[in-house]
């Protein structure tokens, strides 16, 4: 029982009991120095893959973030390019009919033509049904 | 160990940097492994964490402001990396870090590195069950002889608070003794 008490304001004092292997502080040092000049190297080339990495995660952010603000701002511009020229050429133009004509291809005029093409029977209809308008062909 | 404003620039130029950083090795080697060896408990991890600390302390040393002392600095960056392998070792384990070392100091007596008698395998064992921080101030007080002045510099604890937490250790270690 006795041996078992501890007081641990009187000496003798108690250690830890930890022991050490034999010789393990004679090469501690050069085990340590030995590991030194290529963890600095490790450590400048830690910084600069770091860095690396921050330029590649910036470059995506940048590519992310415009991709949506160029789709918008492309719309955009698409639309209200659609609708002012629309307008413009309707009411605001002193564009003369002749140089629309010049501006159109033989394909759109073609296209025109075929709106025109309305059937002889279509024709004879109208006439019989309106007889006024004989009078109006002929006059 | 010489002006340490100028032993800070040894370690600082490269020139006089390898043989200045071996004269640190020397003189903080043993209290600095002495000072893991009571956090982490067995002398392999013990030996994995002191070099850890100087490979760090090499690495920071060009951030080293010079605001605290060199010997407060090396402890402190000591105490960090022994408490954090604790913490890591008991997570791979899925544990707790306490649990972990009561586990550690129950299996005291089979460990090749201890060759502790009865009291001293009691004593390890009242400690281990106490607070984390009061484990810490008493290991630094008791087994490592630190000035409270510098526990206070190396944990940023005034020594007021230092001493409330040594004399409450103690405390519980001598309960704990009664008590088994």
């Amino acid at each position: 029982m006795h041996m078992k008490k501890i007081n641990l304001e009187n000496e003798p004092k108690i250690t830890s009991g930890f022991t050490i292997p034999d010789g393990y502080f004679d090469t501690f040092s050069e085990k340590i120095l030995a590991q030194l000049p290529k963890q600095e190297q490790k450590v400048v080339s830690i910084l600069s893959y770091r860095k690396t990495w921050y330029y590649a995660v910036v470059a995506i952010l940048i590519l992310m973030l415009s991709v949506p603000i160029y789709t918008k701002y492309s719309t955009q511009k698409e639309e209200i390019d659609s609708a002012t020229l629309e307008n413009y050429i309707a009411y605001q133009s002193n564009i003369s009919e002749e140089e629309i004509v010049n501006l159109l291809q033989q394909e759109d005029l073609d296209k025109m033509k075929l709106e025109f093409n309305i059937d002889d029977t279509a024709i004879e209809d109208a006439l019989k049904n309106n007889s006024n308008l004989e009078q109006y062909i002929i006059n | 160990m010489q002006n340490e404003k100028d032993f800070i620039a040894e370690l600082l130029n490269p020139k006089t940097q390898n043989i200045a950083f071996k004269k640190l090795l020397l003189y903080y080697q043993r209290p600095l492994y002495n000072h893991i060896r009571n956090i982490v408990l067995n002398h392999d991890d013990a030996d994995d964490v002191l070099q850890n600390t100087f490979v760090k302390v090499f690495q920071y040393l060009k951030d080293f402001k010079g605001e605290s002392k060199l010997f407060s600095w090396m402890y402190r960056i000591a105490t960090n990396e022994a408490i954090t392998f604790v913490n890591q070792k008991a997570k791979r384990n899925g544990t707790t870090s306490e649990a972990m070392q009561t586990k550690i100091v129950d299996n005291l007596k089979a460990d090749a590195y201890f060759d502790g008698n009865e009291i001293q395998i009691k004593l390890q064992k009242a400690v281990s069950i106490l607070p984390e921080k009061q484990q810490l101030v008493f290991k630094m007080k008791y087994y490592e002889e630190l000035k409270y002045e510098e526990i206070s510099d190396i944990l940023g604890t005034s020594v007021g608070a230092l001493k409330a937490s040594y004399h409450l250790a103690v405390k519980k270690i001598e309960e704990f003794v009664k008590k088994n």
